[in-house]
């Protein structure tokens, strides 16, 4: 309060001077360098030490399960702690913050890698031709030497199969659920959804049972791959019908007002409009649901029983399935049929992986209609002047290109993405 | 829904209700307006006649998107509107059951605040998407999309890219994306909500353009807060105003010169003049 200093001067002094400007080198103040990282790295260690000493030399504890815990948790106290010393307490919070976010992503990928890793370091070894292309007719247990010719191809029929069915009917019913729930509302809403809820809650061995006792025990249907079909069914229409809801929500209003506004009725609006916007969350939704399916042993206990000659038909017959055929593999005492498991589980695995991809490279296409129609206009007219529509050197800026490509690859910022 | 009936509705019964061509007449007779039963617009009769482009003018929450959704029936797909009175297109009663709603909505077309440009088809499919949508199938379709950019002022900066998606335009440019649109299925009148309230001096001075250029084809009625706009584009203004706690009702209608410059209402005049509202 005692002296001011007096403002109003600075606004009446001449203008400064233009001294050169000289550019230093830029700041980012949020930047995590050398120092940083030095902190990180001794927060580890001295914990690591401080922790060694105190559990096992001190309290005698031991397993290395509680040691990596307290290991992990004075790790983020000494990281706070130093870091607080270093910058200052918001930075300190922020840091802790962030080693324990990345940790959480670090964990989670790992397991995966582990798993892959795993079952494809096992299974890889093991694989051999005759397991793609005979079934098990001439497998015994107990004999050694027809190991090599035995095959799981009967069980990759019928999973594809199964699931295959399994998907032809849920997503459909899935989608039509959602929308149901999203588009049309009313009444209803509440209750399918609370039941949608509940069955997402079903154990999986409860289909297959009450597929089995509704068919098979009133003798209205033999084992059938059919069967289980049903039973996955109803195991993955719950998580695709609220998954595609979700996806569905995201449209915005504004599209479906535009869409009404143009003349089209509320089915075109949900046909042309709504579903295409969500095509991508709606994959998804669907893969999720089949990844479910794909992996689902007890329900097809009860359902396609298993078997161990090839049955191609899905509606007539115990039909085989590579879960099964694993679940048969790991009950048996022996290191080869075990081994034999590995392989299995790594041909389910790669089934997964195949079926992921080829859904994210079907959901990459955005029209399959318009890149139709575009490829037929250039084969139709490979001058590629229909009304300037498909000058493609403008667009992929690379001359030679065929339109299609150019088509297929463009990225719109703008679109609502969904993972 | 109530509809109250109106004199001519005898007269009205004898027209074709098959919509013709070319741009048409609207008139409103009486038109009210609920929210969940909270009346927001009253009796509010209005004429918009053939080939003339009409502004609707007022402070925030008067009506006036609300008396533009009437006008072809996108009102009665907010849960828990209603609405009472008459729309007449070219005579013909839209809320008479002469006329489907759909028919209705493709002979009066409607451009929208927020540019909403279908995100997963191409520029080409979203100028053809209302033909598509209707099931209309059209001879060249590539002149089609051609003159219905063209009259958007859109065609010389899309016109090779045409495969690009619709979302991926600057938003002046999905904004004429979207009248584009609106023009390939030849409405016969245009509805238009803020249709500039997003965009920079040059995109709204390109659309104030295309509106004046289609005007003769199609009727226009625009939404605006901006007075210039109104009086730069309008032929026939009217000035909607809502008292506080009290639905929105029309003060004054008539030509835009007039109303810009001797309104009869103090309310008008102090509103084009920018001293409330
Ligand atoms: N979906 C809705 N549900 C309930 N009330 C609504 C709804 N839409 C509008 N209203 C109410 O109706 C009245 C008129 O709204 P309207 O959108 O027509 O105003 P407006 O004149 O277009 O305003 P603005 O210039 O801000 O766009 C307002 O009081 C508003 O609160
Ligand atoms: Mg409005």
């Amino acid at each position: 309060m005692t002296t001011l200093a007096p403002t109003s001067s600075s606004t009446a002094a001449p203008p400064l001077p233009p001294t050169p400007r000289r550019i230093g080198a830029p700041l980012r103040p949020r930047d995590f360098g050398w120092a940083d990282a030095g902190i990180l790295a001794a927060s580890l260690l001295s914990s690591f030490l401080l922790v060694w000493v105190v559990f096992y030399q001190v309290t005698l504890l031991s397993g290395i399960f509680g040691f990596l815990l307290c290991w992990y948790a004075a790790f983020l106290a000494l990281y706070w702690v130093v870091t607080t010393q270093v910058v200052d307490r918001q930075a300190a919070t922020d840091r802790t913050a962030t080693v324990v976010v990345v940790t959480g992503a670090f964990l989670v990928l790992g397991i995966v890698a582990f798993i892959v890793g795993w079952v494809t370091w096992k299974g890889v070894g093991h694989l051999h031709t005759n397991l793609f292309v005979k079934d098990m007719s001439h497998f015994v247990p107990a004999d050694r030497n027809v190991l090599h010719q035995i095959g799981v191809l009967h069980a990759i029929v019928g999973t594809v199969e199964q699931v295959g069915i399994a998907a032809a009917i849920g997503v459909p019913v899935a989608v039509t659920t959602a929308v149901f729930l999203n588009e049309v509302g009313g009444r209803g809403t509440r209750i399918v959804r609370t039941v949608v809820t509940a069955m997402s809650g079903l154990p999986s061995i409860v289909a297959g049972v009450f597929v089995y006792s509704i068919l098979v025990e009133t003798s209205v249907s033999r084992y059938s791959g059919f069967l289980a079909s049903l039973a996955l069914f109803i195991l993955i229409l719950p998580s695709v019908t609220r998954t595609t809801e979700e996806v569905l929500r995201i449209v915005p209003g504004g599209l479906r007002e535009a869409s009404l506004a143009l003349g089209a009725s509320e089915f075109r609006t949900v046909w042309s409009v709504v579903l295409p916007t969500a095509r991508s969350g709606m994959i998804t939704a669907s893969l999720l649901g089949i990844a479910i399916a794909v992996g689902e042993t007890a329900p097809l206990i009860f359902t396609s029983f298993g078997n161990n000659n090839m049955n191609v038909n899905p509606f007539h017959g115990a039909q085989a399935a590579l879960p099964l055929v694993l679940y048969d593999f790991v009950r048996q005492p022996q290191g080869a049929l075990i081994d034999l498991a590995y392989a299995t589980a790594f041909i389910l695995l790669a089934l997964v992986l195949i079926l992921f991809v080829l859904a994210r490279v079907l959901g990459r296409q955005r029209s399959t209609s318009g890149a139709l129609r575009a490829r037929l206009r250039s084969v139709l007219r490979p001058s590629a002047r229909s009304g300037g529509s498909e000058n493609p050197s403008p667009v992929g800026g690379r001359a030679g290109r065929p339109p299609l490509e150019i088509l297929t690859v463009s990225p719109n910022p703008k679109e609502p993405l969904l993972p | 829904m109530t509809l109250t009936a109106t004199n001519d509705r005898n007269t009205v019964s004898d027209v074709q209700p098959t919509p013709g061509t070319g741009a048409a007449g609207l008139v409103a007779r009486e038109v009210c307006a609920w929210f969940s039963g909270r009346l927001v617009l009253e009796g509010v009769t209005l004429a918009m006649p053939r080939s003339t482009v009409t502004a609707l003018i007022g402070p925030s929450g008067c009506g006036k998107s609300t008396f533009l959704r009437i006008l072809n029936r996108m009102h009665e797909l907010v849960p828990g509107a209603q609405l009472a009175g008459s729309v007449e297109l070219d005579g013909t009663d839209i809320y008479a059951g002469r006329l489907r709603a759909t028919d209705t909505r493709r002979n009066i077309g409607m451009v929208f605040q927020k540019p909403n440009p279908f995100p997963a088809m191409s520029i080409y499919d979203n100028v053809l998407s209302g033909l598509k949508f209707s099931r209309i199938s059209v001879s060249d379709r590539d002149a089609l999309v051609e003159v219905s950019l063209t009259k958007a002022g859109l065609w010389n900066e899309v016109k090779n890219r045409m495969r690009e998606l619709g979302g991926a335009l600057s938003g002046g440019q999905q904004q004429r994306l979207c009248i584009a649109r609106a023009l390939a299925v030849e409405p016969r009148v245009l509805l238009m909500d803020e249709p500039c309230s997003a965009l920079d001096p040059t995109s709204t001075a390109r659309i104030e353009q295309t509106i004046a250029d289609i005007a003769d084809e199609v009727t226009v009625v625009i939404v605006t807060h901006n007075m210039q706009q109104a009086q730069r584009v309008s032929d026939v203004c009217a000035f909607f105003l809502a008292a506080e706690n009290e639905p929105g009702r029309i003060i004054e209608a008539g030509p835009t010169d007039v109303i810009f410059g001797s309104p009869t209402d103090e309310r008008t005049s102090d509103y084009v003049h920018g001293r409330f509202g």
